[in-house]
């Protein structure tokens, strides 16, 4: 009984693991590229699984292929944020950029509120009361979905980067920036393409959060935490060390939720945080700085 | 150690005296002489509703700005809010203590635990910082609510009064947002502020001229926590009633909302920012009213079919708003579009003299 409830626990976590990877590499990249952090993040992770919870109930579309729509949706209200507030405070003071994300986080749920209202919601699976069990405790389910949903998105965003010219150039930018520009890549291009493809990102986690579990416009912030914990666990700026950390985060998050209950859950979230950045200020896998 | 003791001493009491003899000096006297002899002609509401909670959300805001002016933006600072006003309210109810030396105590617990964090987050950069001092506000609201059966976090309770609600409180509290607010005042324009600003500059470059970054940082942090902790014991006495939501995020946001709106990283911004917050908040007329008057009741329900009530949303939204317009066409706060206004109108006046 004991080792198939940590069984189902180790699953869940790769699961949990899986949207905050997602999450995770989203913010890694746009904080890689722009050196900037978006503490909205996860407010667009909330807008991403709204989206794909109209699309699927009015349109009636399959709820994984509402995760596109919600790609695209997202992507481009990342444009927009890019273009009129946060490229009007890049590379000024650093507080700055805290400032303008609390403003985002603030119209974000308030606008979420007014549009879809404020009661609890979930994206309803089409695999909805399908049972078929592969191994004892563990189901073909909208979490075993979900996972390979990210390894093939993870795939493509690791040919997007390693072999077009948009990421080649992002790749540069994340460098140096004025090298790159020099060497005749458009910065703003760079950025703008940055911070779309970091929402679309948070996007496709938001329409898989919304399958997986219920959500209300308020739970942006303790995902934005989350995935801030794993990019600083797994270094800023590296893409292999947020995988490791979502994987990490998620599996210990819930096999100690399973262990000690759920009541200490975000404090335990933080409690790891914190006692990483004190044995080592720049994260496990980041690079020393100064 | 004693000649340095005797040079900031020095500094600090000729700071005093320059401040004593320059423009803005007359200024203050001015206002405070007004925020002392008009509140009796006011009503109960704007003495006790208004008026001290902007003198309180100065303080707490004030003790914000000066950890911000070392560089460290907390995100967590409604944890000391919070722990002043617990310690403050429970002290006076369990011990007995007079509320007076409550409201200290608050101040002193909530500074040991700003060193206790401080001493986690002076070798973090900023981005980190924001996230652990937010970190520490969720672990320190649950161990709150843990210990339940002592401290009454949950259900709350009514918090026992330094003086009677309404002008007394509004006296005690003025006189507290007074000393409060000059000894940051000394504190920022001392030596210590000035390697507070070097600090936030460049945390190398004051390194390198042989500022001790860390004990700056750390001292930033029981300064701007005690000012906090003291904040939040008026704070709890003022509103008469205490439970956790005083540890909420709304809380840990303000003090940061009222200095980009006010200035940040000038003395006068938190208390303008926390003027204009509290009298936005405070006098805005209901939105949902307007939109009554404007569309009728079933067109408001037929637009937002989703809320029973569009008001607060509307108003945290506009908030969210202005705080980014602020932030991005005005990043000095509105204190120097107050200024030039100020600077302008009295050139124009001399002009029409002249002539």
């Amino acid at each position: 009984m004991i080792t198939s409830g940590l069984i189902q626990a180790l699953f869940y976590g790769l699961a949990y693991g899986c949207i905050y990877i997602l999450l995770a590499t989203g913010l890694n990249i746009i904080f890689g590229v722009m050196k900037l952090v978006n503490f909205a993040h996860g407010q667009l992770l909330m807008i991403g699984a709204y989206i794909a919870f109209t699309v699927t109930t009015a349109l009636g579309l399959n709820a994984y292929l509402s995760i596109l729509v919600a790609m695209g949706a997202v992507a481009l209200i990342g444009v927009g944020l890019e273009r009129f507030t946060f490229r009007r405070v890049l590379g000024t003071d650093k507080l700055n950029e805290i400032f303008v994300s609390l403003g985002l986080i603030y119209v974000f749920e308030n606008a979420a509120t007014l549009l879809w209202g404020n009661t609890t919601r979930q994206i309803p699976s089409p695999l909805e009361g399908l049972q078929l069990s592969i191994c004892q405790g563990i189901e073909i389910n909208d979490r075993l979905i979900a996972i390979l949903i990210v390894i093939i998105i993870l795939v493509a965003l690791f040919l997007l980067l390693k072999k077009t010219k948009i990421g080649l150039a992002m790749r540069a930018t994340s460098q140096k920036s004025t090298a790159s520009m020099l060497m005749g890549v458009n910065i703003e291009k760079v950025y703008v393409f940055t911070f779309a493809l970091g929402a679309a990102l948070a996007g496709a986690s938001g329409a898989l959060y919304g399958i997986l579990f219920n959500f209300n416009p308020a739970i942006g912030a303790l995902p934005t935490i989350k995935a801030f914990a794993i990019i600083i666990i797994g270094g800023l700026g590296s893409i292999p060390g947020a995988v490791i950390g979502g994987l990490l985060y998620g599996i210990a998050e819930n096999t100690a939720v399973y262990i000690l209950g759920g009541v200490w859950q975000d404090a335990i979230a933080f409690a790891l945080l914190i006692i990483v950045l004190v044995i080592r200020p720049t994260g496990i896998f980041g690079e020393k700085g100064e | 150690m004693n000649q340095a003791l005797i040079n900031s001493l020095g500094s600090i009491k000729r700071e005093i005296v320059n401040f004593s003899r320059s423009q803005s000096f007359y200024l203050i006297l001015v206002a405070m002489a007004i925020v002392l002899i008009v509140p009796p002609f006011l009503s109960n509401y704007v003495v006790s509703e208004v008026l001290t909670r902007i003198l309180i959300f100065a303080i707490y805001a004030s003790s914000w700005n000066l950890l911000a002016s070392s560089g460290q933006g907390s995100l967590g600072h409604a944890a000391f809010l919070g722990i002043g006003g617990f310690v403050s309210a429970l002290i006076t109810i369990k011990l007995g203590v007079p509320p007076i030396f409550a409201l200290l105590l608050g101040g002193l617990l909530s500074a040991g635990i700003g060193f206790l964090i401080g001493l986690t987050c002076v070798r973090l950069k900023a981005w980190f910082l924001a996230m652990v001092t937010f970190g520490f506000s969720v672990i320190i609201v649950t161990i709150f609510s843990e210990l339940d059966a002592f401290t009454g976090a949950v259900m709350g309770f009514p918090t026992p009064l330094i003086a009677d609600r309404g002008l007394p409180f509004y006296y005690v509290t003025f006189t507290i947002a007074a000393i409060s607010i000059m000894a940051m005042y000394i504190v920022m324009k001392s030596k210590i502020g000035l390697a507070f600003k070097a600090i936030h500059q460049n945390e190398l470059e004051a390194k390198m001229i042989g500022i001790n970054t860390a004990k700056y940082r750390l001292i930033a942090f029981i300064i701007s926590t005690f000012f906090a902790g003291l904040a939040g014991g008026l704070f709890a006495q003022s509103i008469r009633f205490i439970d956790r939501t005083v540890f909420g995020a709304e809380y840990s946001f303000l003090p940061l909302m009222i200095c980009v709106i006010g200035g940040l990283g000038t003395i006068e911004g938190p208390i303008i920012g926390s003027a204009i917050y509290w009298l936005i908040d405070s006098y805005l007329p209901a939105v949902d009213g307007i939109l009554n008057g404007l569309i009728g009741r079933e067109g408001l329900i037929s637009l937002f079919p989703a809320v029973s009530s569009v008001g607060p949303y509307l108003r945290t939204l506009g908030l969210g708003l202005f705080l980014l317009v602020v932030v991005i066409f005005a990043p000095k706060g509105l204190t120097p579009l107050i200024k030039k206004a100020y600077n302008y109108l009295r050139n124009s006046l001399k002009e029409e003299k002249s002539k």
